[in-house]
């Protein structure tokens, strides 16, 4: 029985006894507590405790198949700092973060912007610049090698087409980097352009129509209005994105592995590398550590700043 | 009474059957291998028959398991990790120091291993014993043996001698200047196709025969597992690095647009490439059955030099956290018997690997199998540091830099030289 419904009787809480009002409260949280136990136990096992274990890796040298640990304090992060390797690819993946993050969102907010008008086939459009969002990423950067491919590839085929020169795209190291960027945004454009679209259709219409009245133009209503009330969208999004595009690694393991030079070698790829090329596994999980707190930083550093800008309507 | 006693005997037969009918029943073994066609070998695994004669001599039923190449390693270590790894391991040689970095395999008796090295030829022991006769695996029968192939229907059209592959760099140099073909501006054919992009390994897999070539090394002793010095930043491996970047930036015969050596090679528009030979053989008829094309030792720097090029293989192993080591063994003896050993390289077109089936036919007069086996003796391995997979990081990692243009040959070598020497001493550890 819901108290407050129209046609019930709302039962007065000061009626009940105060031990009754304790036992049912506590039977609601046992069973509040049993609902969620199969989430938290499973998270707990393959989410918490494998993290709380990394952790404790990074500071052993470990050897798995001999079942050892030799506690080494920081010598892991410390190697780390003066890795050259691990460094270019800190850098490669800041470039990436910082390229895709901001392409990504502006063009998911154009989308987001000609979708929330009304035309014809507006939901087929909709739905094929989402289908790259639900491709499995290994898949479709299959596809795209072969789009690169200098001799053979469309994306050459086009330039040449039109006169210009082919391309080396993968196969060069200045080229490869800034072309896993342009699959990366193919491929998150999508779900970028469904989140504004969303945040949009959100915007009460009066804000639209006072501006209006006030003499706003299109343009205006967009920078003053828009923008400002899609300001929580846009914090979502740029924290999501940013998450995402640190831990980037299966678009860069099947299109180049890393290479031309360690050219598009990123952090997720370069643990992975040491842990399972290599097999060192506190080393690996040290840069894991490394990464996790730098992700951790940015995404508070995000939430903080934005929220100067939050509304509420 | 005599209720109770039938009750006992059908009581006592349903508690035995499920004993009886497990000890009849076949054990069951497993192999992983290699998917697709990255080693050809490996595809003989997925012949049904390939197995039933030795299913039904020891009543043990193997189980062939194909996992993709590119994440085989991992997926062999976290296996061997969680217990659950397969009894009979199809490895590539150039995995082994890792996995002999963590003691993972298994070594082979030291009598079989004795016996297996006498009657095997030299470039199989080259590729079996990893110091004093110590072996972790078999090497299967049609090893790789880095050669270069050359389109002889390109040389007759540029005007060199189909028959006559280039012998030295300078020769090299010029042959594939000849060779290389431009459409406005252009190279539409290379006259020698490189490997700079993907795994670094693979990079200095198909530039080992230059720095080798050069009387260059990776290391300072190569059958030495732990411990040593890197020998990158040398003389030597800055000429073999120099030659491709003249190729590159002077000649223009070569060019950084073309990705695989061997698909190009296959395609038509590389008219030399250097990698496994075997691999060229097994791919050219389905995928360019009018190619006519020859094979060789690659070129040397100057006449008068002793060619290099590699050699590898895959190898039957057994982890030692394999639940049926006995069997496995087993099995990898019957694989690799003289007996069978002559049986699949005749099924098969590969080349054999004990002495005395070089001596009979097809393998004695066959002309590829020949070919090969001239070119055996100039065949070295890759080292066994236990630090290998970082000294062919570091290397690979060179060679990427300097052909694209990242860095100079000095400060590359100089830099991989730190990483090489590095990853030695981490594993030596």
């Amino acid at each position: 029985m819901q108290p407050g419904r129209e046609g019930e009787q709302s039962p007065r809480p000061a009626s009940y006894p105060r031990r009754t009002i304790s036992r049912l409260h506590s039977r609601h949280i046992f069973h509040a507590y049993l609902f969620i136990a199969p989430v938290v136990l499973l998270f707990g096992l393959f989410r918490v405790l494998p993290s709380v274990q990394t952790l404790l890796f990074s500071f052993y040298k470990v050897e798995l198949l001999k079942d050892r640990l030799t506690f080494i304090g920081l010598d892991n992060f410390i190697s780390l700092f003066s890795d050259e390797i691990f460094q270019k690819a800190t850098v490669n993946t800041l470039t990436y973060v910082i390229t895709i993050v901001p392409i990504s969102a502006f063009l998911g907010l154009l989308l987001a912007v000609l979708f929330n008008a009304k035309f014809a086939l507006k939901e087929f459009f909709k739905a094929v610049y989402f289908s790259p969002m639900v491709t499995s990423t290994v898949a479709a950067a299959m596809v795209w090698w072969w789009m690169y491919n200098p001799q053979f590839g469309i994306f050459n085929v086009l330039l040449r087409l039109v006169g210009l020169p082919g391309q080396p795209w993968l196969m060069s190291s200045h080229m490869a980097l800034p072309s896993i960027i342009i699959f990366s945004v193919w491929k998150n454009l999508g779900y970028n352009m469904i989140i504004y679209l969303a945040g949009l259709q959100a915007i009460p219409q009066q804000f639209y129509e006072a501006a209006t009245i006030d003499g706003a133009g299109p343009v205006m209503r967009f920078r003053h209005v828009t923008i400002p009330l899609l300001a929580p969208t846009t914090t979502f999004i740029l924290i999501y994105d940013t998450i995402l595009a640190l831990q980037v690694f299966d678009q860069v393991f099947v299109l180049t592995g890393g290479g031309p030079a360690n050219s598009t070698n990123v952090v997720v790829l370069d643990l992975y590398r040491q842990a399972f090329e290599r097999y060192n596994f506190g080393y690996a999980a040290a840069e894991a550590m490394v990464l996790f707190l730098f992700i951790l930083a940015v995404t508070i550093l995000q939430y903080y700043y934005s929220r100067r800008y939050e509304v509420a309507y | 009474m005599r209720r109770a006693s039938w009750f006992a005997v059908v009581l006592t037969v349903l508690f035995l059957t499920p004993a009886v009918v497990l000890a009849g029943a076949a054990k069951t073994i497993t192999l992983w291998y290699p998917a697709g066609d990255i080693t050809a070998g490996a595809a003989h695994f997925a012949d049904k028959n390939l197995f039933s004669e030795f299913e039904k001599k020891y009543n043990i039923k193997v189980e062939a398991v194909a996992l993709d190449y590119d994440t085989m390693q991992q997926k062999i270590f976290a296996a061997a990790a969680g217990k659950n790894v397969a009894d009979v391991l199809f490895v590539d040689s150039s995995w082994l120091p890792g996995f002999l970095k963590e003691e993972m395999l298994e070594p082979v008796a030291d009598a079989k291993a004795k016996a297996w090295l006498s009657a095997v030829s030299p470039e199989i022991v080259e590729l079996s014993d990893y110091g004093k006769g110590r072996m972790w695996g078999y090497p299967q029968y049609g090893i790789d043996v880095y050669g270069l192939t050359w389109n002889k229907t390109q040389f007759k059209d540029a005007g060199l001698d189909p028959e006559k592959p280039p012998k030295t760099w300078d020769e090299f140099r010029e042959y594939a200047k000849k060779l290389t073909k431009t459409e406005g501006g252009n190279i539409t054919r290379v006259g020698y196709a490189i490997r700079h992009v993907g795994h670094p390994h693979g990079v200095v897999h198909k530039h080992f025969w230059a720095i080798y070539g050069t009387g260059g090394a990776l290391i300072d002793d190569p059958n030495r597992l732990r411990g040593g010095k890197a020998l990158i930043d040398t003389p030597h491996t800055k000429a073999a690095l120099k030659l491709i970047l003249d190729m590159l930036d002077v000649d223009k015969s070569t060019s950084l647009n073309f990705p695989d050596p061997r698909a190009a090679f296959l395609k038509g528009i590389a008219s030399m490439q250097i990698s496994e030979t075997v691999s060229i053989k097994a791919r050219q008829p389905k995928e360019a059955p009018d190619l006519k094309w020859g094979m060789a030792l690659p070129p040397v720097e100057k006449a008068g030099d002793k060619p290099v090029t590699l050699l590898g293989a895959w190898l039957y192993s057994v982890p030692k956290q394999a639940k049926n080591k006995a069997q496995a063994w087993q099995l990898i003896e019957w694989l690799n018997s003289q007996e069978k050993d002559f049986e699949l390289c005749k099924q098969y077109d590969a080349s054999p690997r004990y002495k005395a089936n070089w001596e009979k036919e097809p393998f004695k007069s066959d002309p590829y199998d020949q070919g090969l086996k001239q070119m055996y003796p100039y065949g070295k391995k890759l080292p066994i540091n236990l630090g290998l997979n970082g000294i062919m990081d570091a290397m690979g990692g060179a060679i990427q830099k300097v052909w694209h243009h990242e860095a100079t040959i000095d400060a590359a070598l100089a830099e991989a030289q730190r990483q090489a020497d590095k990853a030695i001493a981490d594993a030596a550890k």
